[in-house]
């Protein structure tokens, strides 16, 4: 079933989609640049997803509740397609402006590596059978591989490449004319929204998945012979 | 390929993974769903 949050996405999407196809061309890249009202949130949702999962992996460590393994788990997916996204766009983008797909630039290949890294978080999800072994793994891995977020930001400051400086989240005003800024703005709160909807989802499969693994009461009595108490698992 | 050709590919992209992405967390969920009830 469709949830209301969902629905909202759908519609802030659709909404940020027209914007982004409406807006007058930038004046120097013409409509190039609209490709940015897709690259620029899907990178803004990398580094939201990751720093999610490092809060959420926390809250795990700290009270040992699923539901937080399950929400950092989930965003770590989702960020991990928005990663592939970002750099899937960048590249399109970089085609037409730059004339080649890829370049050895610092925030490429870094934002590269951080979508490798992440993509090891989720294998190394899958290789524990035990829900709490899994959990506490991941979150120490989550904890130490989101140092790479201010790498890939700053990267465009520390290294001198192709790729140009930040233009929304840099010291002073956005370097940017007011309507594409405008459907920037909302193409990044659109997704932002999706990222919410998207989370929530994720997290819930994980709960569901969690709870089909564990043994039923039955199962764990016909199994030992003995009458055993069921067991039972945090997954709130 | 003319600017609108690459605007589109990159929309196209995003915007045709996220449907992809979502149909199969809702099959899922619902997959699931059935499973626990069937328990």
């Amino acid at each position: 079933m469709i949830r209301p949050l969902e629905i909202a996405a759908g519609l802030m999407l659709a909404t940020a989609l027209v914007l982004g196809l409406v807006v007058p061309p930038d004046a120097v890249q013409g409509d190039l640049q609209r490709i940015m009202y897709v690259h620029v949130p899907s990178a803004w949702l990398a580094y939201l997803s990751f720093a999610a999962t490092l809060v959420a992996g926390v809250a795990y460590l700290k009270t040992r509740r699923m539901r937080w393994d399950h929400i950092a788990g989930a965003s770590a997916e989702v960020g991990v397609l928005f990663t592939g996204l970002a750099l899937v766009t960048g590249s399109i983008w970089g085609k037409p402006v730059w004339g080649v797909w890829w370049t050895w630039d610092a925030r490429l290949v870094l934002t590269a590596v951080m979508f490798f890294v992440y993509l090891g978080y989720l294998a190394l999800r899958r290789s524990f059978d035990d829900p709490e072994t899994r959990a506490r793994r991941a979150a120490v891995y989550g904890i130490v591989a989101v140092a790479q977020i201010p790498l890939v930001h700053f990267s465009v400051v520390w290294w001198r490449g192709l790729h140009q400086p930040p233009t929304l989240l840099r010291p002073g005003d956005p370097q940017i004319d007011g309507p594409l800024l405008a459907a920037l703005l909302a193409a990044v709160f659109a997704f932002t929204v999706v990222y919410a909807a998207l989370v929530s989802r994720r997290a819930e499969i994980a709960r569901l998945e969690d709870l089909l693994a564990a043994p039923s009461a039955d199962e764990t009595v016909a199994g030992s012979g003995v009458s055993a108490p069921p067991i039972v698992r945090d997954t709130r | 390929m003319t600017d609108w050709g690459w605007v589109g590919l990159a929309f196209a992209v995003v915007y045709g993974t996220l449907i992809g992405y979502v149909a199969v967390l809702v099959r899922r969920t619902a997959r699931l769903s059935r499973n626990r009830e069937g328990r």
